[in-house]
C-alpha cells in the first residue's frame, strides 16, 4: 500500500457537495478555469500547427515509454559523466529512505523545496521532519499551503481555493502581526520570509519537468523563479522524477516547452525555464555541489503493459481541470488524492488502488474536453470507462447486482417484460413534472439524488409499431393498383 | 546501490515485455518544420514585442550609448551595490568604468567569489548579465552560467538589466535546441527568462517580483555584429 491517498476511502460525493455549498470556493474556482481556459485557447491558436505539434509531441512520448529502459540508462550515465549522482526507488517509501539518506550525508538540516507533485506523492515533508530537517515549500501557493496545513488543490494553481483575507490570515498568524489582504503587500511579505530561508538553506529539493536523456539535463520551469533560488544557493540539490520523465534528446525539449506554457496558463513560455546540466563546475561560485537525481517508479512500470499507459505521458500542465465540467465545480480537494481533474480520477486509482477510489472514474461526464485541451492529447475518457469496469468489478454493491440480474431475467421473456414497462409507465408517468422524473420515492431516491431521466412515453415502441404496422396494411388494402 | 537499480531497471523491461506497445516499432519521430514559426521581418520588433508583453522593458541602443541607458536606469535605486558579470561583451562597453565614474558602487562578480559571497549577492540592488541568444518568437532572453558569470546575478536583485547583440537573435525557440548548437555540451545552468518574476497565487491577480527581478530591461545593442 502506498500513502498516495492519506484517506482509506476517500468520499468523493461528501466532499462534492461541500464544494459546491461554499461560495467562496465556486466564485474562486470559475475565476480561474475561465482565465486559464482562455489563455490555452488563445496560445494553441497562436502557435503555428498547433495541432500537428501536439501530435508530434504524443508520438514522442510513446517512444520514449516503449523504450523506457533504454532512455533512463542513458540519462543515468549522463549525469554520471557530469558528476551527479542518481537513484532509483521503487516506491514512495524507497524515495523518502533515499532523500532522507542524502540529506543526513551532508548533514543538512534546513530544505528549501520546489514546487514538486512527485514529492506531495511520495510524502517527503513529514519524513524529512522526523529526520530533524526543516523544510520549507518555495512556491508562494505552497507556502501557503504549508502554513496552513493543506493539500494543493490544482496542479499549477495550488492555492485556488484561498482568498487575499484567508491568505492574509494564514500569513498573519505566521507572522505573529495583522498584515493587509493586499497582494503586492503580501507577496512582498512572502518574499521577505522565504529569502531569509534560502539565505540558510543547505538542501534544496525540486521536481523535475523533464530529464533530457542524451545531456543529462534536468528541466525546471517557474514563473516565481524558487526553481531557480533552490538550485543556486544551497549546497546540495536533489531532484525527484516520476520516470516517465525523461525525453530522449535536446531537439525534443522545445516541443514540450511550447505546448506546456501555453496549455497551463497561456504564456508562450513559462517566466524562468532553467536547464540543469550536472552540479556546479570549476570556478564557479553559485549553484549546487552536489547533484542527486531519484528516479520513481511507485505504480508506474505497472502501468506499462497495460491501456492506462498513456496516463505515463501527462506533462502536468492543469489544462484538463480547467476544461472539466466536475473539476470547475468541486475542486482539487474533492478528488481526495494528490492529483486531481480527469488527470487526477486517473492517477489517483491506478496508483493506490481502484477499489478504495470507485467514485473517481465516475466524476466525469465523458464530454472529452480533457481530451481537446491535452497537450500530448491523452484519452482521460477511454481511460475513465476502462477504470469504471475496474471499479465495478472491485466493488458492486448488492443492490444493483440484484437490479440487473431481475432486469435480465425480464428480459428473456417478453410478455414479463412488457407487463413490468407497462406497471412502470403506469408508476413513472404520475411522478413526472414537463416530461421529467427528477424525483423517485423509497430506495430509488438514491438514484434521483444526482440524476434525472425523461419520463416515460405515453405508448411504448412495441405498441406504436403494431399501430403502425396495422396501419400500413389498411393503407395497402385501400389502393391495391399501387 | 546496484542491487536497486537492477530492480528497477528489471521491473521496467518486465512490464515493456506486455502487451502492445504504441511506438515501440517506430524510430523518433522526425518534427520537420512542425510548430515553427513564420519568416519574420523584422526579429528585433517581434522580441520587443514579445519581451514587453511579458512584462519586460526592452531597448534598442546603439553601442556608444549603452552605459548612459545603463547609468539612466539604475540612478535613484538605492544605494546598495550593482552586480555586474565578468563578461566579454560588458568588458568591451566598459560599463564597469562608466558606473564608478557616475558613483555607483558595482561588486564584480568575476573577482575571485568573496568568502561570503551571499551577503554581497543578497544585498545587491540591480545585477547586469549579458545573454547568449535573445529568441523573437517568445520574448526570452538566454543566459548561462560560467565562471564570472554567476546565476545570482539574473536572479537576487529586484532590478536586472541584460546586454544582448543584435546578431544573437534567433527567430524560434527551436533555433536554441537544434542539433550542432551546443558543441561543447550545454554549461552547467542555461536560464530562459521571460520576462519579471510572476505570481497569480493571490486570487490570480498578478503580483511581480516575488522570487526573482521585479523589474527586467533588455538593451539590444544594434551595432555589434
Amino acid at each position: 500500500m502506498t500513502d498516495f491517498a492519506r484517506h482509506e476511502h476517500h468520499d468523493f460525493h461528501g466532499a462534492a457537495s461541500q464544494a459546491l455549498a461554499d461560495r467562496g470556493l465556486q466564485a474562486a474556482l470559475v475565476r480561474l478555469t475561465d482565465t486559464l481556459m482562455a489563455g490555452n485557447r488563445r496560445a494553441y491558436a497562436e502557435l503555428p500547427d498547433s495541432d500537428k505539434l501536439r501530435d508530434h509531441a504524443k508520438r514522442v512520448k510513446e517512444h520514449t515509454l516503449a523504450h523506457l529502459d533504454r532512455y533512463l540508462e542513458q540519462l543515468e550515465s549522463s549525469i554520471k559523466r557530469l558528476g551527479g549522482h542518481v537513484h532509483w526507488a521503487r516506491t514512495a517509501r524507497e524515495a523518502r529512505d533515499i532523500i532522507v539518506s542524502i540529506a543526513g550525508q551532508g548533514r543538512s538540516k534546513r530544505a528549501v523545496k520546489s514546487k514538486s507533485m512527485t514529492s506531495e506523492e511520495v510524502a517527503l515533508n513529514p519524513a524529512l521532519e522526523a529526520a530533524g530537517v526543516e523544510v520549507t515549500e518555495t512556491d508562494f501557493g505552497e507556502l501557503i499551503i504549508q502554513l496552513a496545513g493543506e493539500r494543493p488543490s490544482h496542479l499549477i494553481a495550488p492555492a485556488v481555493h484561498h482568498t487575499r483575507e484567508s491568505i492574509a490570515g494564514v500569513l498573519s498568524s505566521y507572522r505573529g502581526r495583522s498584515l493587509p489582504d493586499e497582494p503586492t503587500a503580501l507577496a512582498a511579505e512572502g518574499r521577505t520570509i522565504l529569502r531569509d530561508r534560502f539565505y540558510h538553506a543547505d538542501l534544496g529539493i525540486t521536481g523535475v519537468n523533464f530529464a533530457v536523456a542524451e545531456t543529462g539535463t534536468v528541466v525546471l520551469v517557474t514563473n516565481e523563479g524558487n526553481g531557480r533560488l533552490t538550485t543556486t544557493c544551497p549546497r546540495v540539490h536533489v531532484a525527484l522524477m516520476g520516470m516517465e520523465k525523461v525525453i530522449p534528446r535536446l531537439e525534443d525539449l522545445p516541443v514540450f516547452l511550447k505546448l506546456l506554457a501555453r496549455a497551463a496558463t497561456g504564456q508562450t513560455l513559462s517566466v524562468y525555464t532553467t536547464l540543469l546540466t550536472g552540479p556546479r563546475r570549476s570556478g564557479e561560485v553559485d549553484g549546487p555541489e552536489e547533484f542527486h537525481l531519484v528516479v520513481l517508479d511507485n505504480g508506474r512500470s505497472r502501468l506499462l503493459g497495460t491501456p492506462f499507459r498513456e496516463s505515463l505521458e501527462c506533462i502536468r500542465c492543469g489544462a484538463c481541470l480547467n476544461a472539466c465540467p466536475v473539476y470547475r465545480r468541486v475542486g482539487g480537494h474533492a478528488y481526495g488524492g494528490v492529483y486531481s481533474g480527469p488527470i487526477g480520477s486517473v492517477l489517483t486509482p491506478l496508483y493506490d488502488s481502484v477499489s478504495k477510489h470507485v467514485a473517481l472514474p465516475h466524476a466525469s461526464s465523458l464530454c472529452g474536453a480533457c481530451q481537446a485541451a491535452c497537450p500530448v492529447k491523452i484519452n482521460i475518457p477511454h481511460m475513465l470507462i476502462g477504470l469504471r469496469e475496474l471499479a465495478h468489478q472491485a466493488q458492486r454493491p448488492r443492490v444493483e447486482r440484484l437490479a440487473y440480474r431481475a432486469w435480465m431475467h425480464l428480459l428473456r421473456r417478453p410478455r414479463l417484460y412488457e407487463f413490468a414497462a407497462w406497471v412502470a409507465r403506469l408508476v413513472l408517468r404520475p411522478l413526472s413534472r414537463n416530461g421529467w422524473v427528477r424525483r423517485l420515492p423509497g430506495p430509488g431516491g438514491g438514484w434521483t439524488a444526482s440524476r434525472d431521466f425523461p419520463a416515460p412515453a405515453r405508448l411504448s415502441f412495441r405498441e406504436r409499431w403494431s399501430a403502425l404496422k396495422r396501419k400500413s396494411s389498411d393503407e395497402v388494402t385501400e389502393h391495391p393498383s399501387t | 546501490m546496484i542491487d536497486s537499480r537492477e530492480a528497477f531497471l528489471q521491473g521496467v523491461r518486465h512490464a515493456l515485455g506486455h502487451g502492445r506497445q504504441a511506438g515501440a516499432g517506430m524510430d523518433l519521430p522526425a518534427r520537420g518544420a512542425v510548430g515553427k514559426a513564420g519568416p519574420v521581418p523584422d526579429l528585433v520588433q517581434r522580441f520587443c514585442r514579445q519581451w514587453n508583453a511579458a512584462g519586460g522593458r526592452a531597448h534598442v541602443v546603439r553601442q556608444r550609448d549603452v552605459s548612459d541607458l545603463v547609468v539612466q536606469i539604475l540612478t535613484g535605486r538605492g544605494s546598495g551595490s550593482v552586480l555586474l558579470n565578468d563578461d566579454a561583451m560588458l568588458g568591451q562597453l566598459q560599463l564597469g568604468h562608466c558606473l564608478e565614474a557616475a558613483g555607483i558602487p558595482i561588486i564584480r562578480a568575476g573577482a575571485a567569489a568573496p568568502e561570503d559571497w551571499r551577503s554581497a549577492y543578497f544585498g545587491a540592488d540591480a545585477g547586469i548579465s549579458c545573454a547568449d541568444q535573445l529568441i523573437a518568437e517568445t520574448g526570452t532572453a538566454v543566459i548561462t552560467a560560467r565562471r564570472g558569470e554567476p546565476r545570482s546575478v539574473s536572479l537576487l536583485p529586484p532590478l536586472h538589466i541584460v546586454v544582448a547583440a543584435r546578431a544573437n537573435l534567433l527567430a524560434d525557440l527551436f533555433d536554441l535546441f537544434e542539433p550542432g548548437r551546443w558543441p561543447d555540451g550545454l554549461p552547467s545552468c542555461v536560464s530562459l527568462i521571460t520576462g519579471p518574476s510572476k505570481t497569480g497565487d493571490i486570487e490570480l491577480r498578478l503580483v511581480t517580483g516575488v522570487h526573482g527581478p521585479g523589474e527586467i530591461h533588455a538593451i539590444i545593442v544594434d551595432d555589434i555584429v
